[in-house]
């Protein structure tokens, strides 16, 4: 708090014109009015003694040297090149209507197309039978009976062929 | 004789990247200076300085030559810089290390042998004087920087942050009163 009272006081309305005189920032008639002001007003002296020795505390140097410029102007000069070699996006979108990739595009859809119906056929199948095959379905069994029957029957004639032969060995 | 800056956008316009990196070597200290004066580190102030030479390289055909090509450019940077103050508080690193002490001096003068107190003091200084301009609104601390730092006249400023030289005098001079306050230890 101490350090705060030593703060001077500068004439309000006069501030933000004493912050443009010590930037040089003021001319003419308002710079000759502050100018004669400052002759009489201890606290707006002290308040431009006071930003001439705080301001320039803010300023952080650097000095880079010479090989940390040339190597900028190297560093920037290969990324200028790398941003005008690469393509725009406009350019890229009209080299995509060009006169090349659209055959070669349907070449590929073709080609592709062909693949899947060849390879892809399991695939695509339904598990479920269709509508003509419900009637087949229906029909296998009575088919597999049809079967079993022919068998029946060759199985009659093998007893017949059986009492034949018995028959014979009697007589 | 050298060609002006417009004559040289011109050509780069025409596709002469020479012309361009011309331009580059015309503006690229008074660029780094001002992407220092913001982030207040060599690599960043490297890597934003440049990218603003990049950006108006890809939109040089754009610019439409209303304004100078300074103005325009430097009003590239400044913006880069106030996003990157904007992405480093999303994300706050340790800015003002030591090694920031060690460039802590006073604007322009020669550097003097310093005894161990006035390192620490410098330390000190410089920690608050970060913090201070850290604290300051956009507008302001890109006026004070602008005006204090790199010397451009209020008029100057005012094309920069498009807009009037009334408004950058009370950005100023509220800075100046905000730092004023942060840093009366000092005075």
């Amino acid at each position: 708090m101490a350090d705060r009272d030593r703060i001077p006081n500068p004439c309000k309305d006069l501030e933000e014109n004493l912050v443009l005189l010590h930037y040089g920032d003021l001319a003419g008639a308002e710079h000759q009015t502050l100018q004669d002001h400052l002759a009489s007003c201890a606290g707006c002296t002290g308040y431009l003694k006071e930003l001439a020795t705080l301001l320039p505390l803010t300023i952080k140097a650097d000095e880079p040297s010479q090989t940390f410029w040339h190597d900028y102007s190297r560093e920037l000069r290969h990324k200028i090149a790398a941003v005008s070699e690469k393509p725009s996006w406009r350019q890229r979108l009209s080299s995509f209507f060009q006169p090349w990739p659209i055959p070669a595009l349907a070449g590929a859809a073709v080609i592709t197309l062909a693949l899947a119906f060849t390879f892809g056929k399991g695939i695509w199948q339904s598990n479920d039978p269709p509508k003509d095959d419900a009637a087949l379905i229906e029909a296998l069994p009575v088919a597999e009976n049809l079967e079993f029957f022919k068998t029946m029957d060759v199985l009659d004639d093998l007893d017949l062929l059986e009492s034949m032969g018995n028959q014979g060995d009697a007589a | 004789m050298n060609p002006g800056d417009e004559e040289l956008v011109a050509r780069a316009q025409q596709g002469d990247r020479r012309a361009f990196e011309e331009l580059v070597e015309r503006h690229k200290q008074k660029a780094y200076y001002i992407a220092f004066d913001f982030s207040r580190d060599r690599e960043d102030a490297k890597d934003l300085s440049q990218e603003a030479f990049l950006k108006a390289f890809t939109n040089l055909k754009k610019f439409d030559g209303r304004s100078s090509f300074y103005t325009w450019f430097y009003r590239i940077l400044v913006n880069l810089c106030l996003d990157y103050k904007r992405r480093q508080k999303r994300a706050p690193t340790d800015t003002f290390d030591e090694t920031l002490e060690s460039h802590m001096e006073p604007s322009h003068e020669p550097k003097k042998p310093r005894s161990p107190d006035q390192q620490v003091l410098a330390g000190q200084i410089s920690r608050k004087v970060g913090e201070a301009l850290e604290a300051l609104p956009a507008r302001q601390r890109t006026a004070f920087i602008l005006k204090n730092h790199q010397g451009l006249s209020i008029k100057e400023i005012a094309e920069l942050m498009e807009t009037a030289e009334g408004t950058v005098k009370v950005h100023l001079h509220r800075a100046v009163t905000a730092l004023r306050q942060s840093l009366a230890e000092f005075a």
